[in-house]
């Protein structure tokens, strides 16, 4: 199996980018943003909310990590991934702008809206998106010069999976971005 | 801002003769900025803010390839301009990174503020052209460098142009920027004589 390397790098220049692209969403109007593309799939509102839900077990567990980390006197190699880790992570990143296989979302991850959501709800959403991910992102520049390697962080689905910092960096933008393909795909979809 | 820091800028500008009340304008634009070691000036993925201009330190600008390595195009340093020119141009989302790599104190002016020199003084028309066409020149000098040189040859050139402060940065920048691996260009700095 092929070594997955990763860089603080690399994965800010996707974040950036991942985040430009949700804060463009926000100019789309309310209808489109909340119509589901089909009975039981998620309208692109609740698929932001589902990121906002799924980063949120993180971010303590990231904070704790850091602060246990030691810092460097220079900028960290790159990042070998673990093999089971590394399964993981290629579970939930997109491959050729198409999501590789769909699984079905635990309760604790799924957004829950009212019926009318008001403007304010739908900014809050959004915020909530941008305060998050804005913690990802000082996450990875503030690890760029940590020892990394020593503290694991426990995921959202349990000590079945453990992370180093950079591989619980790679899941979680993994997941961001495997969930923005589902955005384009809604928004193909309603068009 | 100073007046020895601000004689550094000016010397920067050397087309540029202003009256007093275009001078106090001019130096009003500039907004001093320090950065760490290591830090991140600019990401790929967000736009250029400013353009620099930088005091002290040594910044490198870098682009990564698929494999997420780093690969160096160029180097800022004391008296020389920085930043992402495309982005801050085009105000486009940057493909490159800037970092420095040495502690770094930089004097910053923002789009709005930059476009506003043309308009303040025609001697800023003649000091764009200047600098664009010597932009331009470097970039095809170099590329004729990559193209044409040996790895030897190409170090020399370096060693032989660059600043002092240049040859002090970690070896795996210096490599990357002229296309070589750090061991061979170990393997030069130890053999070849500039």
């Amino acid at each position: 199996m092929p070594t997955l390397l990763i860089t603080p790098e690399n994965q800010i220049q996707r974040l950036n980018l991942l985040m430009k692209k949700i804060d463009q969403l926000q100019q789309l109007e309310t209808s489109r943003l909340t119509t589901l593309p089909k009975p039981k799939a998620w309208s692109i509102l609740e698929i932001i909310e589902h990121m906002n839900i799924a980063y949120m077990f993180y971010v303590e567990k990231i904070d704790a990590a850091l602060a246990k980390s030691t810092d460097h006197n220079s900028i960290n190699e790159p990042f070998k991934v673990r093999a089971w880790q590394k399964i993981i992570i290629m579970g939930q990143r997109p491959k050729d702008c198409k999501r590789k296989w769909k699984m079905k979302t635990l309760r604790k991850f799924e957004p829950i809206f009212p019926n009318d959501l008001s403007q304010e709800q739908i900014n809050e959403v959004f915020e909530k998106f941008n305060s998050l991910y804005g913690h990802l992102k000082q996450a990875m520049l503030s690890s760029r010069q940590k020892e990394v390697s020593k503290t694991k962080i426990t995921s959202a689905i349990g000590p079945i999976v453990t992370f180093y910092l950079p591989e619980c960096f790679e899941f979680l933008l993994s997941h961001a971005e495997r969930h923005l393909v589902q955005i384009e795909e809604t928004l193909d979809s309603l068009s | 801002m100073d007046d020895t820091t601000y004689q550094k800028l000016k010397h920067f500008f050397p087309q540029v003769h202003l009256g007093s009340e275009s001078e106090s304008k001019f130096r009003s634009l500039w907004v001093p900025k320090s950065f760490d070691r290591s830090e991140l000036i600019t990401e790929a993925g967000n736009t250029e803010r400013y353009f620099y201009f930088v005091l002290e330190g040594v910044q490198a600008l870098y682009i990564l390839n698929e494999k997420g390595e780093k690969v160096v195009l160029g180097f800022s340093y004391s008296g020389s301009p920085s930043g992402v020119f495309d982005s801050f141009i085009y105000k486009t989302s940057s493909f490159t990174f800037l970092e420095a790599l040495k502690p770094s104190k930089m004097l910053a002016i923002n789009y709005e503020n930059y476009q506003s020199l043309f308009e303040l003084d025609p001697d800023f028309q003649t000091w764009g052209h200047h600098f664009f066409r010597d932009i331009l020149m470097g970039r095809l000098y170099r590329e004729a460098e990559l193209l044409t040189l040996s790895a030897e040859e190409r170090y020399i050139q370096f060693m032989q142009r660059c600043p002092k402060e240049l040859q002090v940065i970690p070896q795996k920048y210096l490599a990357s920027y002229l296309n070589m691996k750090p061991e061979t260009f170990s393997r030069l700095r130890k053999s070849t004589r500039y």
